[in-house]
């Protein structure tokens, strides 16, 4: 099982720079859903190895409670917001793409030099997968730095996330089921939220640039 | 709820916080009428201030163990109600509670001005509250408990001070009060901070062995600061000239009275009690604040017009002449010398009951004047002793007991700072006995200064002619205003006369504290009291003295009556020099009667001043004269506005280069903090 955790980790880090170094809103929304799809099978694995082990079965109710919220409803609700901007591909950037995948790279090695050594992570040998993690979390910190429309600010709000989600499966196990719903109701209500702010922005300035906000300022 | 080891003062303690209580909640609920919610919760403040007042006689003088009462322990940690009440804090209740009764009396005929017009209710229910909080301050055991009561305390006291609010400069007065204010806790937190990283307890009554000797001098700077300026501290007194007169009379009264002692309860539960004095040092620095204080304080007193904004800065004086006893006090101890420690503690605690009643009474007089006349300025006032007799008494009686004349309690009080001041001079300490020579002659400046601050309020404001209409139409005020002063005026009189009575309990208090008792020392009987004593063989008695100032007086009048023989005595009008009639602009101002001293003082108040002449035909007859005078508050202009400059110009950088309303901007930051604080935990 180890094993496939580690690849799913990997898998789930490398669908993340595969978000950054997307243009197209549409496949933001679609490299998501992958996201979600990968992390959803890690709970999977987990819930049924916990199920044979501690025949507790609560990790994989939130495996189903991922199934259907990150990898079915939100993005429906993503794509439907999309189909009311009139922006679909993001053209300028602070920063180009290679620069941003570069930078990428950077938090990576960055997240190892700082976990690698922490206590009670790293169980001998330096737990990857954490790292990983980790590293998802602050990928997604920068994808919203990097991307000046409000659809690409959700987008990486969901996936800091998906990173802590990760994170914490990884690191303990499996939450308390509550904390584990508590969070899921509050990220809904926050999509929700935002899609609607999404249609705001766009009304009022006729865009969706976040740097129009700026004009919000006192 | 757990209530455990109730002893008798411990229940009259409880049954004074629940009366507190419910003085404020029956203001809320009675709040649709005026009068009878005010008299209602003013009569309960009455009688729970009783119980204060008898728990805290009990504990002063019968009980020598330490009550502690733990009402309430929750499952947060640090978060519970205990109350610890020992011999110091029962002083500090008696304080309050005295002036509780005396003012919650007054203001059942002051906040009648109020009926119809203003929230009586809740005035009444901040009222309570305020005097609630200052009684837990005094009494909490731990030091989360004592931050929430005196934060409390803060709060409240701000409501009041805005509770006039159409005035913009009483909300002006009420945002520097609470920026000053929550500067001051700041500075209590971080040391709170710091007792808890070294003993891991908040518990006020713990020990403070661990706190290594560097962090008590970092904690004795912080508690000095953080109390100092709750104190109104020469230069940190900004806030209390423009409180005080922004609240209601009998606000004001509680505020100077009793608010700003808490901060000298601070010092000696904190310092004294805890940390212990260690440093010699440590009663330098307060000495020293002390006398800047007590100097300053009154010379800017001098200057000021307004009845209320001098009266605060006679706090300001009076709080520096306790910080001399309590800065002589902490040298002495601070050399093992506990008999001189005992003798300025006691000095300076007892200047701080005198000063709650003679200022009290004071604050409370002044709101007599402004609810008579409608007016705070001096310079309109005047000849109000025919209008209103009994007041104008009063006022002379707490007049003469701040200036330290006899036979009233601030002559006693300020006798044993100078006796403890004196005997601190000691061969061989050559900076210690400069500095006690000169805060001797501080003191006594001082005590001038004030005295000529009284003379001219009571002779500009009572004496003379009236100079405004609003004199003219000014009526005895309501029975009760009279009698919360006329109970303050009578217990200056008998401290006044029987001290040694009052000195009893004080140094009970004291040797709780200090561990030596100064009373045998101390000469002479019931009634006619000899200080100090044994020391420096000076005696005094201020019945005697009043007896000899009596004597002297029937001497003059049997001389001029009986030796000088027969005269004819005619009653006539003041001599008007040949002009049509005297009127009340020929009369000294206020403004003429400090002249002298504001050229004496000159390089202090560096006054300007402006003459505008109205000529006519002749330069001999101009239509007008206009003068204007004019002083600056050194510290507001050179150490305030300074800061303030600099402050704005950061804020504004800040504002166009940190805080730029971009989302991105704000992103980064976040993504920076994470950064760097991965890399602490790496590093670290």
């Amino acid at each position: 099982m180890s094993d496939f955790l580690d690849v799913l980790s990997v898998l789930i880090l490398l669908s993340s720079f595969i978000l950054m170094a997307n243009k197209r809103i549409k496949s933001y929304i679609q490299t998501f859903r992958i996201q979600s799809a990968l992390i959803a099978l890690t709970a999977g694995i987990m819930g049924i190895d916990i199920l044979s082990k501690e025949g507790r079965f609560d990790v994989l109710i939130v495996c189903v409670i991922i199934i259907a919220m990150k990898v079915i409803y939100i993005p429906h609700l993503l794509n439907k917001a999309y189909t009311n901007v009139e922006y679909k591909i993001e053209k300028d950037f602070f920063l180009n793409i290679p620069i941003l995948i570069f930078v990428c790279c950077m938090i990576v090695v960055f997240c190892y030099f700082s976990i690698s050594n922490t206590g009670g992570i790293n169980l001998g040998i330096i737990n990857l997968r954490v790292v990983n993690s980790v590293s998802l979390i602050l990928i997604g910190l920068f994808f919203m730095i990097s991307r000046k429309k409000a659809i690409g600010q959700i987008i990486g709000f969901l996936v800091i996330e998906n990173g802590l989600f990760i994170t914490a499966m990884l690191a303990t196990q499996g939450m308390p089921f509550i904390v584990d719903i508590g969070i899921f109701i509050d990220m809904l209500t926050a999509v929700l939220i935002l899609g609607i702010m999404v249609f705001k922005i766009n009304e009022k300035f006729d865009s969706i640039d976040m740097n129009e906000l700026k004009n919000l300022r006192g | 709820m757990q209530i455990n080891s109730l002893s008798e003062q411990g229940t009259l303690l409880i049954a004074a916080i629940t009366l507190f209580l419910l003085a404020a909640f029956a203001a809320l609920i009675l709040i649709k009428s005026h009068k009878l919610c005010n008299i209602v919760s003013n009569v309960i403040c009455i009688i729970a201030a009783f119980f204060g007042v008898a728990a805290s006689v009990i504990k002063i003088f019968i009980d020598n163990t330490s009550t502690h009462i733990n009402i309430f322990t929750s499952t947060i940690p640090f978060i519970s109600i205990e109350i610890e009440f020992d011999k110091l804090s029962a002083f500090f209740v008696l304080c309050l509670s005295v002036l509780v009764i005396c003012v919650s009396i007054y203001s059942i005929g002051y906040i009648s001005h109020y009926y119809g017009k203003r929230n009586v209710g809740l005035f009444n229910f901040l009222y309570s509250t305020f005097i609630l909080s200052m009684l837990l301050v005094m009494i909490s055991s731990n030091a989360i408990f004592f931050f929430f009561a005196w934060e409390a305390m803060s709060f409240v006291s701000y409501f009041l001070v805005v509770f006039e609010s159409e005035h913009v400069e009483n909300q002006k007065a009420g945002k520097l009060y609470i920026i000053m204010t929550h500067i001051g806790t700041a500075f209590l937190l971080i040391a709170f901070m710091i007792m808890f990283s070294y003993t891991g307890s908040f518990d006020l009554r713990g020990s403070s062995t661990a706190i290594p000797e560097f962090a008590k001098n970092i904690m004795f700077v912080l508690f000095l600061i953080g109390f100092g300026t709750k104190a109104g501290v020469i230069p940190v007194h900004i806030w209390l000239p423009r409180a005080h007169p922004a609240a209601p009379s009998n606000v004001s009264a509680l505020m100077s009275g009793i608010m700003i002692k808490t901060a000298i309860y601070g010092l000696l539960r904190f310092v004294l009690c805890y940390l212990h004095v260690e440093n010699t040092w440590w009663g330098i620095s307060i000495l020293c604040i002390g006398i800047i204080s007590a100097v300053l304080g009154v010379a800017y007193a001098l200057m000021e017009h307004n009845i209320k904004r001098l009266l605060a800065f006679h706090s300001v004086e009076n709080i520096g002449i306790i910080l001399i006893g309590l800065g002589v006090g902490f040298i002495a101890l601070a050399q093992k010398n506990e008999f001189l420690g005992a003798l300025a503690i006691t000095a300076s605690l007892l200047h701080t009951f005198n000063h709650t009643l003679f200022k009290g009474g004071l604050f409370l007089g002044a709101g007599s004047i402004q609810y008579a006349t409608h007016t705070k300025n001096i310079e309109k006032l005047g000849g109000l002793i025919k209008k209103m007799p009994i007041t104008a008494l009063l006022v002379l009686c707490f007049s003469l007991a701040i200036c330290a004349i006899v036979p009233f309690n601030g002559f006693i009080s300020e006798w044993l700072t100078y006796q403890a001041l004196f005997a601190n001079i000691i061969p061989g300490e050559a900076g210690i006995n400069i500095l006690s020579i000169l805060s001797v002659a501080a003191l006594a400046l001082a005590g001038a200064l004030a005295a000529a601050c009284f003379v001219k309020l009571f002779g500009i404001s009572f004496l003379g002619r009236s100079r405004s209409a609003a004199v003219e139409n000014a009526k005895e005020v309501p029975v009760t205003m009279n009698i919360g002063m006329g109970i303050l005026a009578l217990m200056c009189l008998a401290i006044g006369l029987f001290p040694t009575l009052f000195i009893r309990g004080v140094d009970k208090v004291v040797s709780g504290m200090v561990g030596t008792s100064i009373i045998n020392q101390l000469q002479g009987g019931f009634i006619i009291a000899f200080y100090p004593l044994s020391i420096s063989g000076n005696a005094i008695s201020p019945l005697v003295i009043l007896g000899a100032i009596v004597g002297v007086i029937l001497l003059a009048i049997f001389v001029i009556r009986i030796i000088g023989g027969k005269y004819i005595e005619r009653k006539y009008g003041t001599w008007d020099c040949g002009f049509e009639s005297l009127d009340s602009k020929m009369q000294y101002s206020a403004t003429g009667f400090s002249k002298p001293l504001r050229i004496v003082l000159k390089i202090l108040y560096r006054p300007r001043r402006e003459v505008e002449i109205e000529e006519s035909a002749s330069s001999y007859f101009p239509t007008s004269i206009k003068y204007k005078v004019s002083t600056e508050q050194i510290f507001e202009k050179y150490f305030y506005a300074p800061i303030l400059r600099v402050l704005k110009s950061l804020s504004r950088k800040v504002k166009f280069s940190v805080q730029t309303g971009s989302i991105h901007a704000y992103l980064v930051y976040i993504f920076i903090a994470v950064i760097v604080l991965m890399l602490y935990n790496r590093l670290v």
